[in-house]
């Protein structure tokens, strides 16, 4: 690739997250996804703790939990929402007309959820500390992974979403809340997934999350149930990205097979 | 070589219970440096063919080449040099002007505010710089759809009922704003419209689609000999007349006393029906109507 060529990519990449950025700029709500919820989140779960008389430890646990949803939730949706706007606003034709890639539009969009996600967790940490006493940043290599793992999630869950828009329409908006349910369900977002039945044991160790939240709970005296959860939950989200990725080249093209695009245009 | 050739094309809409096929065996070649016309009747199938073209859809048979680029294995290439804009003014609501161009320049890959500044003088919307793209005038709102479609500097741009749902006047000012750009820039500009005064003003070439077929292709004066053939005299009579077998006519309508007969060439044809008709009764009254487009429109619609 000739540097021109990179610099159109990024330019490209950038147009997303510039478009993200001022949307959220002008969206009062989005001031309630990215400080409220997160907020009111960690307060009742630690209120909820004190009052089990949880040890510090385990406070700890499912305060990460806690913690961990909320970024999930508000990274997440920058990406699962790059096709809803324009669905929206029946715009779809004009981004789709233009020579980008889904990986100029997952990626830049990508770039700005993570940084409301990193924005929410700086938000946690004060309050977490100030609150409950929640030293979250313990070990800051260990950290950043965890956060990156987070982040990854949110673009398995925002590409996911994508590709479900593109082929069923405006419906699979729910996916977007959905699918961090159901990781809510399966990862052990509050409790470890040894709890699990067997079934569904299994499906919590095949999503990243999971690892990765066995990850960062290592360093607070959990032992994973196996032995390099990073390393795991890294291979299996480039795994999935992967497949998210081509299931969502797919779509784009069955889009323009069957008229979706300029269906979401009239 | 031609900016557009399409070799039988189809185009069938698929779901899960049922089918619709949009176009069929479209054959078209599209000159370049001209703006092109398609017109035809509410769901002929003209924004179908547009978006097909401009490798929003993908054509069920047939194969479409756009600026020498294959619509299928080829379309980013394609993308880097032709834009669209719609009748339909759909942008994102909360961006405003400057914001909405500037996004749209970067997915192209371009990083030029000075370019999105001149752009915005160009077409007159300085004034509304700073405004969200809900909060504008569905005047301005067409004319920032029209300046986003020159954000890439493209070689073929596609319209799609440009001037749709505007004032005349407001409408007058964007076709010739849209003459002026062709021949400013040399481009391509395929367009479809519903307004025969649009397409006699502004189109080099035309095509009339019905539906999802091609009924008739040209330049205006090919046309307008094609309009001919469509001359109609009309004739009211006394008396009764038989079916008549007559050289250059098309077609014969009967009510009452009133016969029309639908010719070639209306001047050509007018004295020999005269008097045969007059054989069968007494003549009286003869009008000549020479087609115009919106007639042949009216006719190719059926
Ligand atoms: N995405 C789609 N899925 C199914 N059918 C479609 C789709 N888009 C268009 N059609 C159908 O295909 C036919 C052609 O539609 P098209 O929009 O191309 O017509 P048009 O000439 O642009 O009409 P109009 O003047 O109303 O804009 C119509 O019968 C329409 O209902
Ligand atoms: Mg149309």
């Amino acid at each position: 690739m000739s540097s021109t060529n990179l610099r159109s990519e990024i330019y490209k990449t950038i147009g997303f997250t510039y478009r993200n950025y001022i949307i959220t700029k002008r969206n009062f709500f989005t001031l309630f996804e990215t400080l409220f919820w997160p907020i009111i989140g960690l307060i009742s779960v630690g209120l909820m703790g004190a009052y089990l008389n949880l040890d510090k430890n385990y406070l700890a646990f499912i305060l990460i939990g806690a913690v961990t949803l909320s970024v999930l939730q508000v990274s997440q949706l920058d990406v699962a929402y790059v096709l809803l706007f324009d669905m929206w606003s029946k715009s779809l034709r004009y981004t789709f007309v233009t020579p980008i890639s889904i990986f100029n539009m997952i990626f830049g969009a990508w770039f700005f959820g993570a940084f409301r996600g990193l924005v929410a967790f700086l938000i946690l940490v004060v309050s977490g500390k100030f609150l409950f006493d929640l030293n979250l940043l313990i070990d800051p290599v260990g950290l950043f992974i965890f956060l990156l793992g987070i982040f990854l999630s949110a673009m398995i869950i925002g590409t996911l979403t994508c590709s479900l828009l593109l082929i069923f329409g405006y419906r699979a908006e729910v996916s977007a809340w959905t699918l961090t349910a159901i990781f809510m369900l399966l990862c052990g977002i509050y409790y470890p997934v040894t709890l699990l039945p067997p079934g569904l044991r299994e499906m919590a160790y095949a999503i990243p999350l999971t690892h990765f939240l066995e990850f960062y709970r290592s360093f607070y005296g959990f032992s994973p149930s196996t032995n390099n959860p990073a390393l795991i939950g890294y291979s299996l989200s480039f795994l999935f990205l992967i497949l998210l990725f081509l299931t969502l080249m797919w779509a784009s093209d069955r889009a323009r097979k069957r008229g979706t695009v300029t269906q979401f245009s009239e | 070589m031609h900016s557009v050739e399409c070799e039988d094309v189809w185009m069938i809409y698929r779901s899960l219970f049922s089918e619709k096929v949009a176009l069929k065996e479209v054959n078209l070649k599209i000159p370049r440096n001209k703006i092109y016309g398609i017109l035809g009747p509410n769901g002929a199938g003209k924004t179908t063919l547009i978006s097909l073209m401009a490798t929003l859809l993908r054509q069920t048979r047939g194969r479409i080449e756009v600026l020498g680029y294959d619509t299928i294995s080829e379309f980013r290439e394609i993308r880097k040099r032709i834009n669209i804009a719609s009748g339909n003014p759909n942008l994102i609501w909360s961006l405003t002007v400057y914001e909405n161009l500037r996004y749209y320049s970067l997915l192209y890959g371009i990083n030029d505010r000075k370019a999105v500044e001149e752009l915005i003088k160009e077409f007159e919307l300085e004034e509304f710089r700073d405004v969200e793209f809900n909060k504008l005038s569905t005047g301005s709102k067409q004319k920032l759809i029209l300046a986003r479609a020159f954000v890439n500097n493209p070689e073929l741009v596609f319209l799609d009922e440009p001037t749709k749902g505007l004032d005349p006047p407001v409408a007058r000012r964007l076709r010739e704003k849209i003459r002026f750009l062709q021949k400013d820039l040399g481009i391509t500009i395929v367009l479809t419209t519903h307004y025969m005064s649009e397409a006699e003003m502004l189109c080099d070439r035309i095509t009339f689609i019905n539906r999802g077929k091609i009924v008739a292709e040209g330049t205006k004066e090919e046309l307008k000999r094609l309009l001919k053939m469509r001359d109609k005299i009309t004739i009211e009579i006394e008396g009764i007349v038989p079916d008549l077998r007559l050289e250059g006519v098309f077609a014969v309508e009967r009510d009452g006393n009133q016969l029309s007969f639908y010719v070639d060439s209306a001047e050509a044809r007018l004295w020999e029906i005269a008097k045969e008709v007059a054989r069968f009764g007494r003549i009286k009254n003869i009008s000549v109507k020479e087609v115009d487009l919106e007639d042949v429109f009216n006719e190719l619609a059926k």
